[in-house]
């Protein structure tokens, strides 16, 4: 009478959901020097979950009824997942540690948001999907909000929370809409009933979808639903705000992908249209406001809207017969945009020790001060604006590439990429400028080591990218949930 | 009409008037306790589908413990005594935005299920196939969702805590 | 459904009605006396025999006293408020069997007025609505002693509610019923021959944790924090007069008759007892009155003897205490009903000793974890 559970297929997030009970029940017992053991234990839980995903790799399991999907493509984002976490667990040792907050929570908190998104890519199941978004944001509003004593942060957490709110009742509504229309929760079989005749329920399922959409722009913060961003990525602790940059955002591409490939691909003609309205205003609204911003942080928030567009963009090519050169291009950028914008975070980080307010004008003499540092930036803001020698380059390539392929829109498309790129260049290129050129207070800055390895890490990969792209455009064409 | 569409639609009625007093209200407990009869019509609604272990549910979840925690909220925060009220000056947009999303709706779903020309047997679920669908089929989202209440739970106290100095 | 099963529903319906409001009288009347044997003191003599109309005469004079709202009063809410005391509890009980069943005009009809399949939780929704009496008189008065009152309630009842939850689904996990008429139906039989099969032996814990968090959602003592006298006037009802009071009197002692008839119901095999063959409808609602009348005993000898418990003891003990026993009850049944099904026979052998294992270790593990408290600490606050 019990259906068999496939354990192996769900031991990362068995082991996870373990860790995250342990890391709250140790707390417990920690006194308050020590409270920062939580983040050695969550990191050992996060890399025993990486071990057992890696076992997993190739596989192609089943469990839960059809509901939850272990394949290429699932692995991919959960091994990409469990790095950005450990990577961010690395960036918020010393913060939180010196910062005074509630360490075994946050952790607590942090590695829920992890397991939602490693739940994610695997959800294939309307319901399931809803839930793993909500795990990943749930705990990301209240992350967000940890700096208690600082307005900013509680002003982050609440719009995050709001935003996300009635972003999820939208969405959940087209969700219940689907299924009323489709009779089933499974992308699969969604996918199959809007293939056939709807039998004058077109209208309500394009509906439904656009709502869906809505709710997805809401979290990966396109326009015109991207308002929350500046603001909650300013507030929150800076570690936050590198997960919520790559992780939280790259879980809901993840949905997003899934939603679309999988389930709505057969009225790609409706929502096409939809997503290049979305990734023009995006990419130039982000882009254009960022020009403006003298605040680290600000700036990296609104290029990582500008960057959602970039993202955006092979979703509209979907339907003109490059669905899977579209899908990989997507699921490359995504990759490469986490591992560039984590190091950059990484570098404010460190450089959030020396000034909280995080001007860009505070970056002055890094070269300097610390030039290991400094190159890093310098790299992984060239990577952003997609220049080479670096993994942007490529990222941009592939997208720009699909576009051109699709042809008819597409090429206006790619068109409208490549000078917003040009447009990114002038703001990307000012923190060098002013690591560099502008003289800075001279004192020798001393980085927590593990933010630096951090740093340093991505800086590598960003690099070694460029230089064998095979090593992450070898994955994503083989990890497609498209023509399967 | 059959007895249960009546049914239906005198819950319905009941709901809407029980909603739109809800948001008109100006006094919270007025609105919240508008609140208990528009998820209680709700609930009956389920009820009158045939869905008897989803509508309690929903009414002793619903009724019987949100809105008694919005109350509780409300009591210890700052809900006025007697008749004080409270009001914001968003009354003609939130009105227009309403208008526009019930429009569309409305529009969307008879266009699609046209009125009353589609009947649907009403499928009766007992309580034990709601519990083994959950517990078979579902249970990796029910363990999910379990995660996401934990972690509201200690966020909420994190955030609501008072810091202690020293 | 013809005409006369509609009357004879109607028919049950009012007998409930009747037969409750009788109970209340005899109830409330008992307790008086209970109390003042406690306390020596002979207690209401004069109306009826042995004072036994003096709930009667009470309720006379208040519904002609006068009944004013008070000026900063909330009219609507204020009005509504002691009707939801009254209603809920008396559906909560429309669910329970309060008797086998009689045969009139060819029919079976059973002392229940409606056996649902949700029983349980129509229970527990029912029970849960209660509260808004409480919550709505304390802040509709628009004082703030009533205010104070109905915040403490709130809080309390709805953390009590967690816990009475959890010893109901440990019944219904071991019953494997929501429906009452089967979970009564379930405790037929013997243990041994002679021990009836009631599930307040298989499920003692549950029993205790129902009583107890019984005991705070009708706020009697040693919880009736929501009225204490002493704090905060008589607390949300402090406004209240006349009929209304009356009312909201009534309210609590329905709920606690409820409460008492569902534990009855649930835990002491209900209507079932042994019976002569002579009148066989009679003795089984005599059966029932008798175990509510024990179990009421039980609550005011709980009066009559605890002081009252001071709040954040109160809180910390329903959500320190009641819910983790709760949980853990839950998860005993679990395995005292799953795993004789895996293992047979030895399977129920090995569930009691896992589950006495499990607790002995909690009880270490407290045991272990309590830190000594600091003398000054409990030296202020005797």
């Amino acid at each position: 009478m019990n259906p068999t559970i496939d354990y192996h297929a769900i031991l990362p997030e068995l082991i996870l959901s373990g860790t995250l009970v342990v890391v709250l029940v140790v707390d417990v017992f920690l006194r308050p020097p020590r409270k920062w053991l939580a983040m050695p234990l969550s990191f050992a839980g996060v890399l025993a979950a990486f071990v057992a995903t890696l076992t997993l790799i190739g596989a192609d399991r089943t469990t839960f009824g059809g509901s939850y999907h272990v394949d290429p493509f699932a692995v991919l984002f959960k091994v990409f997942f469990l790095s950005v976490a450990m990577i961010v667990l690395f960036l918020s040792l010393r913060y939180f540690r010196e910062g005074r907050y509630y360490q075994g929570e946050y952790y607590f908190l942090l590695l829920s948001s992890v397991l939602g998104c490693v739940m994610m890519p695997s959800s294939r199941d309307l319901l399931m999907l809803f839930i793993s978004l909500e795990l990943v944001s749930a705990p990301a509003f209240l992350i967000a909000a940890f700096r208690k004593n600082d307005p900013r942060s509680n002003e982050a957490g609440l719009k995050f929370f709001l935003i996300g709110v009635l972003s999820s009742a939208v969405m959940l509504y087209g969700m219940s809409l689907i299924y009323g229309v489709t009779g089933s929760t499974n992308l699969y079989e969604i996918g199959k009933a809007l293939a056939g005749h709807l039998g004058g329920q077109e209208t309500l399922a394009l509906a439904a979808i656009l709502f869906v959409v809505t709710g997805f722009a809401f979290k990966v913060s396109a326009f015109p639903f991207q308002f929350w961003a500046p603001d909650t990525y300013e507030g929150a602790p800076v570690p936050v705000t590198a997960f919520l940059a790559s992780a939280s955002k790259a879980a809901g591409f993840t949905g997003l992908l899934q939603l679309m490939f999988v389930a709505f691909i057969h009225q790609a003609a409706f929502w096409g249209p939809v997503f290049a309205a979305f990734s023009i205003f995006t990419m130039s609204i982000g882009n254009l406001v960022a020009l403006q911003q003298r605040q680290a942080v600000r700036l990296l928030a609104y290029s990582s809207i500008a960057q959602a567009g970039y993202m955006l963009l092979p979703f509209a090519l979907a339907g003109h017969g490059v669905d899977k050169e579209a899908f990989a291009a997507a699921v490359t950028y995504i990759l490469i945009y986490a591992i560039m914008n984590l190091g950059a975070f990484a570098v404010v980080v460190a450089v959030s020790r020396k000034s909280s307010a995080l001007l860009i004008a505070d970056f002055a003499g890094l070269m300097r001060n610390a030039p290991l540092l400094a190159l890093a930036m310098t790299i992984f803001m060239v990577s952003l604006a997609g220049v080479p020698p670096t993994a942007g380059f490529w990222g941009k390539f592939f997208v720009f590439r699909a576009g051109i392929d699709a042809g008819g829109i597409g090429i206006a498309l790619a068109v409208v990429m490549v000078v917003n790129s040009v447009i990114s260049l002038f703001y990307y290129l000012a923190i060098p400028r002013q690591m560099i050129l502008v003289e800075g207070p001279e004192e020798p800055m001393r980085s927590p080591a593990l933010v630096t390895f951090v740093a340093a890490l991505a800086a590598a990969a960003v690099i070694a990218v460029f230089v064998y792209p095979d090593l992450i455009a070898h994955f994503p064409p083989l990890s497609t949930l498209v023509g399967s | 009409m059959t007895g249960q569409e009546y049914a239906f639609v005198v819950l319905a009625l009941v709901g809407t008037v029980g909603a739109v007093r809800l948001v008109t209200a100006k006094n919270v407990v007025h609105a919240a306790l508008y609140l208990v009869v528009t998820l209680a019509m709700v609930g009956s609604i389920y009820l009158v589908l045939g869905a008897e272990f989803v509508g309690w549910v929903q009414i002793l979840i619903y009724v019987g413990a949100i809105v008694i925690l919005f109350l509780f909220g409300l009591m210890l925060t700052k809900a006025p005594i007697g008749r004080e009220s409270l009001d914001n000056q968003q009354r003609g947009l939130a009105l227009l935005v309403a208008l526009a999303v019930l429009a569309g709706l409305v529009f969307l779903i008879q266009d699609a299920f046209h009125w009353g020309d589609r009947k649907m047997n009403l499928v009766h679920n007992t309580t034990g196939e709601v519990g083994r669908s959950i517990f078979q089929h579902y249970v990796l989202p029910f363990e999910a969702v379990s995660f996401i209440l934990l972690a509201a739970l200690i966020g909420a106290v994190v955030l609501a805590r008072r810091e202690e100095r020293e | 459904m013809g005409w006369l099963d509609w009357m004879l529903l109607l028919a049950r319906i009012v007998l409930t009605f009747f037969m409750l409001l009788f109970a209340l009288v005899i109830v409330i009347w008992l307790e008086r006396k209970f109390i003042a044997d406690m306390q020596t003191r002979p207690g209401p003599l004069r109306a009826g025999p042995r004072g036994v109309l003096i709930t009667l005469a009470d309720g006379m004079k208040l519904f002609f006293k006068e009944s004013f709202v008070p000026t900063l009063a909330d009219r609507p809410v204020y009005l509504i408020a002691p009707i939801l005391a009254v209603v809920p509890a008396f559906l909560a009980f429309s669910v329970i069997p309060w008797g086998t069943h009689v045969t009139l005009f060819g029919r079976e009809i059973p002392f229940q007025i409606a056996d649902l399949n949700i029983g349980i939780l129509w229970v527990l929704a029912m029970t849960s609505m209660t509260v808004y009496a409480v919550v709505l008189a304390g802040w509709s008065s628009g004082s703030n002693y009533p205010l104070l009152g109905s915040v403490r309630s709130s809080a309390q009842m709805i953390s009590y509610e967690v816990g009475m939850g959890l010893a109901l689904i440990s019944v219904l996990m071991f019953t494997g019923h929501l429906k009452m008429s089967e979970i009564v139906a379930g405790q037929g039989g013997y243990y041994w021959g002679f021990v009836p099969r009631w599930n307040f032996i298989p499920q003692f814990p549950a029993f205790l944790l129902y009583l107890i968090a019984g005991l705070a959602e009708t706020n009697r003592p040693p919880f009736d924090l929501p009225e204490a006298e002493s704090e905060l006037v008589a607390g949300f009802h402090t406004e209240y007069s006349g009929w209304r009071f009356a009312m909201l009197y009534l309210g609590e002692y329905l709920n606690t008759i409820t409460v008492a008839a569902i534990a009855t119901t649930l835990f002491l095999g209900g209507w079932r007892g042994p019976h002569p063959s002579f009148l066989p409808w009679l003795w089984p609602i005599a059966w029932f009155a008798l175990k509510i009348l024990v179990i009421f005993y039980v609550y005011v000898w709980i009066r009559g003897t605890m002081p009252r418990i001071r709040y954040d003891r109160l809180m910390a003990f329903g959500w320190k205490l009641l819910i983790p026993l709760g949980l853990f009850w839950v998860l005993a049944t679990g395995t005292i009903v799953l795993l004789p099904g895996l293992y047979g026979s030895r399977g129920r052998l090995v569930a009691v000793g896992l589950i006495v294992g499990i607790g002995m270790l909690l009880l270490l593990a407290a045991d272990v974890l309590e830190r000594p408290r600091s003398r000054s600490r409990e030296g202020a606050s005797p």
